[in-house]
């Protein structure tokens, strides 16, 4: 890359001109392949999740007062070009029929699926041995924090919480 | 600091030599008919590129295949024009290899010392032709079904044994997953192994054996 062929004035010479043109195409060629493939890898990874919605859970009267019971929705997923129907659970909790709560059956520690220990009047989860009070509040094991809680809201006898 | 590395590193590989015989080569006064082999160089590499990429999506099972090259085009960013290279790039390469080919076969380049340069570059023409014909199947459209459909049974004309070419392209009787699958693993996986071994050779005799000048009327 001298430029021991051009004249004295001239700082660069033909040969080293040409040799940083041809690495300044090729740069603009590789960002020009570069940051379409990068967005093209990470940006369905990192799209926004879908929109949540009132999901219809079933009636408020076939809530028992002061047990946890699971309910079930169907919610629609779509994962790349595949819709598919999944189901989500919620323990809905009443102590007077009027306020609900629902928590998620998610185990907060590592997502295993929690079940309510009726004689216990505790939440277990099987992997690791969590355990949860009635409100979702950890007892004991490793889980980091309570339940997750849905939005709850009663409209015409029917309780909806809010999911996606 | 750079140079530092770069000597640490020469004293090791030997790269600047290696990088010398490469692009420092000398060459004779030619012209820009000259290029096509480098030309079709840069679209095989776009087509490596976009090609690993269309992988990350792509699914080649009948129920999935055409849906997840709809996914790419509309819904993935810049999938519309990673596909769009790949599939302009894709005629681009049949194009460029037959110009290249009519150059060395006008300027008569193929000459000693220079024969196998020729014949791995009729087996690189002969694997470009592959990669177009099996990579035409993979969006499992209309389109696609019907020429492979046809494609195959061309095949199957050829006397005595072309029953057998027929049935081994399609995996049995009949176009379907079977198919679909062995073009796609023929796609990505055989033919880039045979064209990289290819490529490699003529290249390295392309360095080493140097390019001809152009023919003088005495030649």
């Amino acid at each position: 890359m001298s430029a021991s062929s051009a004249s004295s004035t001239t700082p660069v010479g033909r040969r080293g001109f040409l040799g940083f043109v041809t690495w300044a195409i090729g740069g603009l060629v590789s960002l020009g392949f570069g940051i379409p493939a990068l967005a093209y890898l990470f940006g369905p990874a990192l799209r926004s999740q879908q929109e949540e919605t009132w999901l219809p859970l079933g009636a408020a009267s076939k809530v028992p007062l002061n047990t946890p019971t699971l309910f079930k929705a169907t919610v629609k997923r779509q994962a790349g070009w595949i819709v598919s129907e999944e189901q989500i659970a919620a323990f809905v909790l009443t102590e007077d029929g009027r306020e609900f709560i629902a928590m998620s059956n998610i185990c907060t520690h590592l997502g295993c699926r929690v079940r309510w220990i009726a004689d216990k009047e505790q939440f277990l989860s099987p992997c690791h041995n969590g355990i949860f009070d009635k409100l979702g509040n950890v007892v004991s094991g490793p889980p980091p924090r309570p339940l997750d809680r849905y939005p709850v809201k009663v409209e015409n006898g029917q309780i909806l919480i809010l999911g996606g | 600091m750079t140079a530092r590395l770069a000597g640490w590193l020469d004293e090791r590989l030997g790269w600047r030599r290696v990088w010398e015989s490469i692009f420092l080569r000398k060459v004779p006064k030619v012209n820009w008919l000259y290029t096509l082999g480098s030309a079709t160089l840069f679209v095989a590499i776009n087509q490596i590129v976009t090609g690993i990429l269309l992988t990350i999506y792509y699914v080649p099972t009948p129920d999935h295949a055409y849906d997840s090259v709809q996914y790419i085009t509309t819904q993935v960013p810049a999938g519309w024009l990673i596909r769009g290279l790949h599939h302009w790039g894709a005629s681009a390469m049949v194009v460029l290899t037959a110009l290249h080919m009519l150059r060395v076969i006008l300027h008569g380049a193929y000459k000693y010392p220079r024969e196998v340069t020729w014949l791995t570059g009729v087996g690189l023409l002969v694997l470009v032709l592959g990669f177009g014909f099996t990579g035409y199947l993979l969006p499992w459209d209309q389109k696609a079904y019907w020429a492979t459909t046809v494609g195959t049974r061309i095949a199957g004309v050829a006397p005595v044994i072309g029953d057998v070419i027929l049935r081994i392209m399609r995996g049995g009787e009949e176009l379907s997953a079977v198919t679909l699958a062995r073009f796609f693993g023929a796609h990505v996986w055989i033919l880039p192994a045979g064209l990289l071994g290819l490529l490699g050779i003529h290249m390295f005799l392309v360095v080493r054996n140097g390019i001809s000048a152009v023919p003088r009327r005495e030649d």
